[in-house]
């Protein structure tokens, strides 16, 4: 895999923090960002259910691999030089209803996670 | 020749065979860590290697030296038996704790390595074309 291209939503404080706080991270695969429901999005992957992509993050390889909510954050972590280690710590059978658990709850609370902590909406 | 002296020297000796061949070992079996993290690049695996020996050597031939020194005096070969022990003794802990220390250094390089090159944590949900723009 060459690049992870992430399709994220732009009315979220919380996942813009997020994004700042991964262009600054060391990558061992290049990361790239969309915002979703945009001609861009759908200009890439015209064969993708767009409206699915709002629920959760969604994450794509280049060679077409679609990775959505729980499974998109750990291919995340698992592009950054220093955390692909708990990438596969997270996605261990143990763990991984867990990290799933985690992960929705935090992104159906997007707003409201964002709202608390002042992200502007 | 007195008891002392007969001591530094027995020290000197053993010290420096066991730090030879420790070094030995660690650069025979050694090599073949650093030629997996450097993905079959044997003249950098070697230079490495040979780096990390010369490292290796200094500090422990700088420690052997620095505790030579006994500080009192002894008196009969039963003494003498024993503070070469002691001696010995803390040089060889000292020595397997920097070899320790270097198979930690070989172990971590190599995790490194094969975390660079490791699949994915999971399997994609599904597949879509992607046109590239």
């Amino acid at each position: 895999m060459l690049s992870l291209t992430l399709l994220y939503d732009p009315d979220c404080g919380l996942c813009r923090r997020v994004q700042g706080w991964l262009a600054d991270q060391p990558k061992l695969v290049e990361l790239r960002m969309i915002p979703v429901k945009t001609d861009a999005a759908r200009r890439r992957y015209p064969q993708l259910n767009h409206d699915l992509t709002v629920e959760d993050l969604t994450a794509i390889s280049d060679r077409g691999e679609v990775y959505f909510g729980p499974k998109a954050w750990l291919m995340v972590l698992w592009t950054l030089t220093k955390y692909r280690d708990w990438s596969y710590r997270l996605a261990a059978p143990e763990l991984l209803p867990t990290t799933r658990r985690v992960v929705s709850l935090v992104s159906q609370h997007r707003y409201q996670i964002s709202r608390a902590v002042r992200f502007a909406r | 020749m007195n008891l002392e002296i007969v001591t530094y020297i027995l020290y000197l000796g053993i010290s420096i065979a066991v730090t030879v061949w420790v070094a030995h070992t660690l650069h025979k079996n050694g090599r073949i860590f650093l030629v997996d993290v450097f993905h079959g690049n044997e003249p950098l695996a070697d230079s490495v290697n040979h780096l990390l020996v010369v490292g290796f050597y200094l500090i422990n031939l700088g420690f052997v030296s620095l505790a030579l020194k006994l500080g009192y005096d002894i008196a009969t070969p039963k003494e003498g038996i024993e503070a070469l022990s002691v001696k010995v003794g803390t040089v060889m802990l000292v020595l397997g704790a920097m070899h320790f220390f270097n198979l930690l250094i070989f172990s971590r390089l190599r995790h490194r390595a094969t975390l660079r090159n490791a699949p994915p944590p999971v399997a994609p949900d599904g597949f879509t074309p992607v046109e590239e723009v």
